[in-house]
């Protein structure tokens, strides 16, 4: 962490399969400083209902973690289906989620968790995932130092259910979590595309369990939230907000165990 | 394109990477820059280590690391020092024998240019060093990270399930021995 201080413009490196093209496309770092030996951040524990993942868990790692079997199934369900075996092997969490690529999909899938990044040698301490594409935040990356992300942070202790649609990818994905809180139910969803930054929705419902969600009805009122920029090459907002509004439906049916229609 | 020659005029940082390649110690000093697919190819001579997208898409450059299955063209050299690294050319016996793998992608014709081959075979030793009798799915999801652009996969994945018979076959000779 020391060394990041020292040089705060230094390039962190964790599996480096997307360093790699960011050298092809021009970066040139003075300084890199490479994660791989530091054994803490390949670290995952659940205690007291926060389910922490250390930065450097790679995509296999964190699909067979038994703490993330146990404690979140669906998320190593949809951590294991991205990317190849070869990226899987190598990438990593916090790479994936640094790398800020639209179409990169730890960030919608951990976005809808409300998961928190945990930061060290640099000008912040924690961050919700879902900031990654904050306007005017630090991710402008001439702002600010953010150090090393060491482990992201997930709530399990209210969380309900969560699941993850990736079968329309690259057109849109969509994670989509359910928490219990003093209001009643809460649905956040987060959609991903190839061009486009994730978008969060989300919808709170008077209900205390989670079969009274109505999922036609929660659908269509998360995907009316997509804002006009959603629509890209791929896709027409018109044709998104459908799309997304479909995805939201069909995961909520599997929450709900209502039967699934159209 | 290599990530290793620098821009005229610009400076190189090195770096010495010392690994074990197919069995044999080496040593070599590298532009921090360079990928393990550099290195193989031009500093080893590897050139079984295809070279084609250099994005870690077409599977062409795949080698195992440790045992498992990596793009040479997207890691860094640094990155190896002290592994295991293993490509096509260490598959063979030293008499020339095949391994089970090149036996098996030979008698099923899971190959026609052979270009994609020696990616296929690394990731087949790859996989069966973890699980020896895989399914059609396991083995599915390990190939499809690996284009093939003209032999069509299903003789492919014959090979890698005739791969597992005759790795199993082997074993047990071994074993009964
Ligand atoms: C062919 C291919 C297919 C892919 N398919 C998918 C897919 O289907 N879905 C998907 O989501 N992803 C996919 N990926 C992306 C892949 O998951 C990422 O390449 C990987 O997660 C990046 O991880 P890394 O550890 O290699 O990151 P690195 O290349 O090491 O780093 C990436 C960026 O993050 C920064 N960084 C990394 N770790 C830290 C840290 N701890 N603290 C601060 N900064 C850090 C680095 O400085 C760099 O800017 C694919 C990639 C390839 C090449
Ligand atoms: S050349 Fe490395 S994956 Fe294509
Ligand atoms: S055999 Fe020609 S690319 Fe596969």
């Amino acid at each position: 962490m020391a060394l990041t201080r020292h040089h705060p413009k230094a390039v962190i490196a964790a599996g480096c399969s997307d360093l790699v093209a960011q050298f092809r496309e021009g970066l040139e770092p003075e300084v890199l400083i490479s994660l791989q030996r530091i054994k803490e951040l390949r670290e995952i524990s659940n205690e007291a209902g926060i389910l922490r993942i250390g930065s450097l868990v790679s995509h296999t790692e964190g699909s067979r973690s038994p703490e993330i079997l146990s404690s979140v199934p669906a998320l190593a369900a949809a951590w294991g289906s991205i990317a190849t075996v070869r990226i899987r092997y190598r990438g990593t969490l916090g790479g994936n989620l640094l790398a800020r690529r639209y179409r990169y999909e730890m960030p919608v899938i951990l976005s809808a968790l409300g998961a928190q990044m945990q930061f060290e040698g640099g000008d912040i301490a924690v961050l919700p995932v879902s900031s990654l594409w904050d306007r005017d935040s630090l991710w402008d990356r001439t702002l600010g130092n953010v150090g090393i992300l060491t482990a992201v942070t997930v709530d399990t202790a209210s969380l309900l259910w969560f699941g993850y649609e990736r079968s329309m990818r690259p057109l849109s994905t969509v994670s989509l979590a359910v928490r219990k809180n003093t209001a009643g139910l809460t649905v956040s969803a987060v959609c991903g595309s190839e061009y486009r930054q994730p978008f969060v929705l989300s919808h709170t419902a008077e209900a205390t369990d989670i079969a009274e969600l109505d999922p036609a009805f929660v659908g269509e009122v998360l995907a009316a939230q997509l804002p006009d920029e959603a629509g890209d090459y791929a896709g027409s907002i018109d044709y998104r907000r459908h799309l997304v509004g479909v995805l939201c439906r069909r995961l909520l049916a599997e929450a709900t165990g209502t039967q699934r229609k159209g | 394109m290599s990530l290793e020659s620098p821009e005229s005029g610009q400076e190189t940082f090195t770096h010495n990477v010392e690994f074990e390649l197919n069995g044999s110690p080496e040593r070599h000093c590298v532009p921090t820059s360079a990928t393990v697919l550099d290195l193989l190819r031009n500093s080893c001579g590897k050139q079984g280590v295809r070279a084609s997208c250099e994005r870690s898409v077409c599977g062409a450059c795949t080698v195992l690391v440790d045992d498992l299955p990596v793009a040479a063209c997207s890691t860094f050299a640094f990155d190896i020092e002290g592994a295991r690294v293993e490509t096509v050319e260490g598959l063979a016996a030293q008499d020339g024998t095949l391994s089970a793998q090149q036996q098996a992608f030979s008698e099923c014709g899971g190959f026609q240019c052979g270009f994609c081959t020696s990616g296929m075979l690394m990731l087949t030793t790859g996989l069966l060093r973890q699980n020896p009798q895989p399914n059609r799915e396991e083995i599915r999801d390990w190939i499809s990270s690996n284009t093939c652009r003209c032999t069509g996969y299903e003789m492919i994945l014959e090979s890698v399930e005739r791969a597992a018979e005759l790795a199993g076959a082997k074993q047990q000779d071994q074993a009964s021995e």
